[in-house]
């Protein structure tokens, strides 16, 4: 909201208060004032004539005798580039070191000719153009013809000698958009009276009129209207016109100008009617038609089922609450008018004004509720300035529509459970005097304090929302810090959120970087996910193709952020993302990981560590292991379940406890592609199975007391025979004194026969009870070495 | 006689001629090994008179004796000159870089996330959880934003249909919890997670943000209590000595409800580029549960009262880090990521 300093100091008394302290308090008391701005700035000017101006040939210049007051000294040459600069004129003289907005004045030749200073237009000193004719933009300022030579205060005299703060109303506080409400905010602030101007009752006049007022829908309750039989439309005052720069509107003519001004002042949007235009001496309130119209501003829109339309004899005049019909609209042929100021439902006006984008002043003030009384003060105000500003006379007798009954809201508070909810320790003298300045006239028994809320704070509703109004205008430097003294409860992480964490800890120590990309997500992401959640859930209105649904799967987010990093050269990446996915009624946790180029690489100490199948199989194992999930029950098997997004051959599924939790492998190298990826590895894995599942239980084995003994064998076999088969052969073989089984190194190529491979592995045997002896190793082994033979056709290497 | 002292002297001077370890165990065979020449002159006692021989034998051992001292001194001498050799050998130029070890990050929202959580458990608050996709009942309507009410403007959602949305604040996950607790208190607990509001995405704006919310309803909760546990998590999260400052605000489910100002941690209150002079910064929204959401819930508002308060994590990382967009979050370059791969 824009604040006149100027127009607040009619109702209450700011002497030794600047604007910027105004702003300060306001501030501290929950009126954040975000800008301050002078209405226009400048230092060193004068009201000065032009005696005479004689152009320059060949320029656009003229050279002027400007006086500027009485003496004989004062009469300045000045060089003006104006079009409309001419002898007689009454000027805005800027003089040597006048500061203006856009910098300061320095007396020197212009083309050589001798210049004692500028002559201003408005805009130069900072009036916004908007609320200037083009005339004015398109010279110096032509003042009135009995403007003052050689008075220095211009400001003043032109009434911009004012300030205008940018205040942030929160939403409780829509009943600050009012001048006189601000006024009374304002004056509890600062603990000075307000004066608001003396309307109550002047509406109370008029004979009995044929006029009638009603509606057919609930969304409008009331309904108050007056017909005014005279008005004399013309300028309007220069205090008023000032008034309405100041808050941002423009004006038009002294009627409408009042029905604005009035509107600023108590809130309550009006709405008048050229009262010879309406074809009727009736206005009823609908909300069930459907038509187009044309509105005030001449653009024509779409009436739905629902907006509140004004009709009058049956034909539609205006949209309720946010413009009228450009019939009815007041110029300066009219001479008698019908004064509108209704309540309409709050809800249904905004709806409306965002359909229709017609965010009008008055359309905001009603999506923002209007207070019970506004329409009577309205009304008041209305014709106490028509009769002073529009010569308005033969006014009718008020009509109403709705119910008229107003009680005051009364809440009660103790002063005990004000202090109580606050932490504080204020006085009942300290209470009561914030509860006067806001004008809830406490009445105060004991502990006890029943407020009378005035009818514009519909926001104060209860105990808490007086002590609020007392902290706030008391100040919160006064409340201490303490902490909460309560009963002990136990602060601890779920086995989900200790489950999240260590994967975290896992994963950034095997250098993996966290990243967190969007969950919206495009159509073909969707189209394109691994293992969905279920079917997408879409928004009902995105703001772009891009983020339309909620995504199912994290694959494509993840490569996408791989591209990313490939295209800016950020280096080799592996990546993992902990997230939810939503899909038609589920939410799933998954772990999505991601391996582009080496996970570690240094050339010259000669180390690599490929980010390839089996550093992720190595990594999700280890991750499981951590998490106490091993053994048996743990299953990696081919990859059946999605072929697409991964490499057929180079890929596994990944069960626990007989659950699917995900795939990992190779990238399929034409999904790469979609991401201009050369080999990247992937896995997702849904997280929700381990948080569910209890871990192995941890306990201790006693340490081995006999010595365990290792053999090495190197075996030749088929290429297709798989690693589990010959683990899996050796251990059934060995029974129960093999410890331990590992392949050391696979070997295909060069003195190994074609489509055989030599496997290496290491055999070690360790019996729990005794030392084992030489025999007893050399039979088992020779078992072993039939199975392997026999099972497998894997023959000792020679 | 003087055949000893001959014997002796010739040996302590190879002794002391030998340049090496081979040089001097030839000296230890020649003069000490068993056909060396002092076991020769040991041979030759036989031969002398019986009443010579103790005095002989006597001179030859002495001999024997001084020889052996003098090889092992230079023995001692000799390997610790080879080992300060070899040592120097070994010498490595140790301005050759070590072997890299790329070290992972967490992301730099979830190390705030987490740092918060811990201060919070540490003080017997529970994390607690909720979904993304909510239903407008938990996101609005118990948290005293009932349809078509003004403060719905303040948050633009994401509807997926008329009742349900992408979570616009993590207040949707106290509701749930307060639901939840059947008007039992005490209720203690922080809700941090991702929301979701219809923003442009620009340097100061994202569709997808992170919170993380607290909520304590119990007996005599005071809004004290508030400003103490704030000033609390200030000093974790920005360093000892911060201040914090309320300003009245407004927010549908608390009253009385504040801004919360932190002294700004890079100026220490004096003002400077990151407080815009103010010496400030804002960064908290908070309150005491607004006594209608507590009614809604199933509490006795008369008896029981607490506080909530909020804030933006990537907020937090943005002044914390001198971070100038809020998209570098979502955008994971890793140079960005790398900036927060420490202890901080």
């Amino acid at each position: 909201m824009k604040l006149s300093y100027k127009w607040l100091s009619e109702y209450v008394d700011l002497s030794g208060i600047t604007p910027s302290e105004l702003a300060d308090r306001m501030t501290t008391a929950g009126l954040e004032v975000e800008g301050i701005e002078p209405m226009a700035q400048g230092t060193h000017l004068v009201i000065g004539e032009v005696l005479s101006s004689e152009d320059v040939e060949g320029t656009h210049l003229h050279i002027t005798q400007t006086r500027i007051g009485d003496g004989p000294d004062d009469v300045l040459q000045i060089v003006c580039g104006a079009p409309n600069c001419r002898a007689g004129l009454k000027v805005i003289v800027a003089l040597d070191g006048a500061e203006l907005p856009d910098g300061t004045i320095h007396v020197r030749p212009l083309r050589g000719i001798d210049s004692n200073g500028m002559l201003c237009a408005l805009y130069e000193l900072g009036v916004d153009k908007k609320y200037l004719t083009e005339y004015q933009c398109s010279g110096i300022e032509e003042l009135p013809a009995d403007a003052p030579v050689g008075e220095t205060d211009v400001l003043g005299y032109l009434g911009y000698d004012d300030t205008v703060l940018d205040v942030s109303l929160t939403p409780n506080r829509a009943d600050c958009s009012s001048m006189w409400n601000m006024a009374k905010e304002v004056g509890a602030i600062l603990h000075r009276e307000v004066k608001w101007p003396d309307y109550a009752g002047k509406a109370d006049i008029g004979e009995e009129g044929t006029f009638r007022v009603s509606s057919t829908t609930e969304k409008c309750p009331a309904f108050t209207g007056k017909v005014v039989g005279h008005v004399k439309v013309g300028p309007s005052p220069k205090w008023m016109v000032n008034y309405l720069h100041a808050a941002g509107m423009n004006s038009i003519n002294n009627v409408v100008d009042i029905s604005n001004f009035v509107m600023l002042e108590t809130g309550q949007p009006l709405h008048y009617y050229n009262l010879a235009k309406l074809p009727a001496r009736e206005i009823t309130v609908v909300d069930d038609i459907e038509m187009k119209m044309t509105a005030l501003d001449g653009v024509e829109f779409e009436i739905q089922k629902g907006d509140l339309v004004i009709t009058t004899g049956g034909q539609p005049t205006g949209i309720a609450g946010i413009m009228g019909g450009e019939e009815s609209m007041i110029d300066e042929s009219t001479d008698s008018i019908f004064i509108e100021a209704a309540n309409f439902d709050a809800a249904s006006v905004r709806r409306s004004s965002i359909r229709l984008n017609l965010i009008t002043e008055a359309a905001q003030r009603f999506s923002k509720g209007l207070e019970p009384l506004s329409m009577m003060k309205a009304v008041d105000r209305s014709v106490q300035l028509l009769s002073e500003y529009a010569d308005a006379s033969g006014f009718e007798k008020t009509v109403f529509y709705g119910s008229q009954t107003y009680e005051p809201r009364k809440v009660r508070e103790t002063l005990t459970h004000c202090n109580d909810l606050l932490g504080t320790e204020f006085t009942m003298d300290q209470v009561r005097e914030v509860l006067e300045w806001l004008d809830f006239q406490p009445e105060i028994s004991g502990d006890e304090i029943i407020c009378t809320i005035p009818s514009y704070r519909t926001d104060i509703e209860r105990p808490a929302d007086i002590d609020e109004e007392i902290i706030r205008l008391i100040g919160f430097d006064s409340l201490k810090s303490t902490l909460p003294f309560m009963e002990a409860t136990v602060g601890r992480l779920t086995p989900a959120q200790r489950i999240r964490r260590t994967i975290t800890e896992l994963m950034t120590g095997a250098s993996l970087n966290e990243i967190i990309t969007y969950t919206l997500v495009s159509q073909d992401y969707i189209d394109n996910a691994f293992d969905p959640a279920g079917e997408a859930i879409a928004l009902a209105m995105p703001m772009s193709d891009a983020k339309k649904y909620i995504r199912n799967s994290l694959i494509n987010s993840v490569l996408e952020c791989v591209q990313y990093n490939n295209a800016h050269a950020t280096g080799a990446c592996s990546f993992f993302e902990i997230s939810k996915v939503y899909g038609q009624g589920t939410e799933e946790e998954r772990l999505a990981i991601v391996f582009d180029g080496n996970i570690q690489e240094d050339k010259l100490h000669r180390i690599e560590e490929p980010g390839d199948f089996y550093a992720m199989k190595g990594l999700i194992l280890s991750l499981l292991r951590k998490l106490g999930f091993t053994g048996g029950r743990i299953m990696i098997r081919e990859n059946t379940k999605d072929t697409v997004h991964f490499h057929p051959y180079r890929s596994a599924e990944l069960w626990m406890d007989r659950k699917f939790l995900g795939v990992f492998g190779d990238i399929h190298p034409a999904y790469a592609k979609k991401f201009d990826l050369k080999k990247p590895v992937y896995a997702e894995i849904k997280l929700d199975q381990l948080f569910e599942t209890r871990g192995t239980r941890m306990k201790f084995v006693p340490l081995d007391r006999y010595p365990a003994v290792s053999r090495d064998i190197a075996v030749v076999t088929e290429t297709s025979t798989s690693a589990k088969q010959l683990m899996d052969t050796i251990s059934k073989a060995g029974s129960r004194l093999i410890r331990n089984v590992e392949i050391f190194d696979v070997y295909e190529g060069e003195h190994v026969e074609a489509g055989k491979k030599s496997v290496a592995l290491r055999i070690t045997y360790q019996a729990a009870d005794h030392t084992l002896k030489e025999d007893e190793i050399a039979k088992i082994h020779t078992a072993i070495l039939d199975a392997l033979k026999n099972k497998l056709k894997a023959e000792l290497r020679a | 006689m003087d055949k000893i002292t001959d014997v002796q002297s010739e040996a302590l001077a190879a002794v002391e001629a030998a340049v090496n370890l081979d040089e001097l165990q030839q000296v230890r065979i020649k003069y000490l090994g068993k056909k060396g020449a002092i076991q020769a002159l040991m041979s030759e006692m036989k031969s002398l008179p019986r009443e010579e021989k103790p005095a002989f034998g006597q001179k030859v051992n002495v001999c024997k004796q001084t020889v052996t001292e003098a090889v092992e001194a230079a023995a001692a001498k000799l390997e610790a000159k080879a080992l300060e050799e070899q040592l120097i050998n070994d010498r490595l130029d140790i301005t050759l870089p070590g072997v890299r070890r790329e070290t992972g990050t967490i992301h730099p929202l979830h190390m705030i996330q987490q740092e918060i959580e811990d201060l919070f458990v540490g003080m017997g608050y529970k994390i607690a959880e909720g979904p993304e996709v909510e239903e407008d009942y938990y996101n609005f309507e118990l948290a005293n934003i009932p349809k078509d009410h003004p403060a719905r403007e303040m948050q633009d959602t994401f509807y997926i249909d008329p009742n349900t949305l992408l979570r616009t604040h993590t207040t949707a996950m106290q509701m749930r919890e307060l639901e939840k607790a059947k008007g039992k208190t005490p209720i203690k607990l922080i809700c941090p997670g991702k929301v979701y509001r219809r923003d442009d995405d620009d340097a100061t704006h994202s569709h997808q943000f992170t919170q993380c919310e607290g909520l304590v309803v119990g007996e005599h909760i005071t809004l004290a209590d508030l400003k103490g546990t704030l000033e609390f998590m200030a000093n974790r999260m920005f360093g000892e000595g911060r201040q914090i400052r309320f300003r009245p605000s407004y927010f549908p489910f608390t009253e009385p409800s504040v801004e919360v100002d932190v002294s700004c941690p890079f100026c220490n209150g004096k003002g400077c580029n990151v407080c815009k002079g103010s010496g400030w910064i804002e960064i908290l929204g908070a309150g005491m549960v607004h006594p209608h959401v507590l009614e809604m819930n199933g509490f006795d508002s008369e008896k029981c009262t607490g506080f909530a308060f909020g804030v933006g994590l990537e907020r937090v990382a943005m002044l914390k880090y001198g971070i100038d967009d809020i998209r570098n979050f979502y955008t994971n370059d890793q140079r960005f990521l790398k900036t927060f791969d420490r202890f901080d």
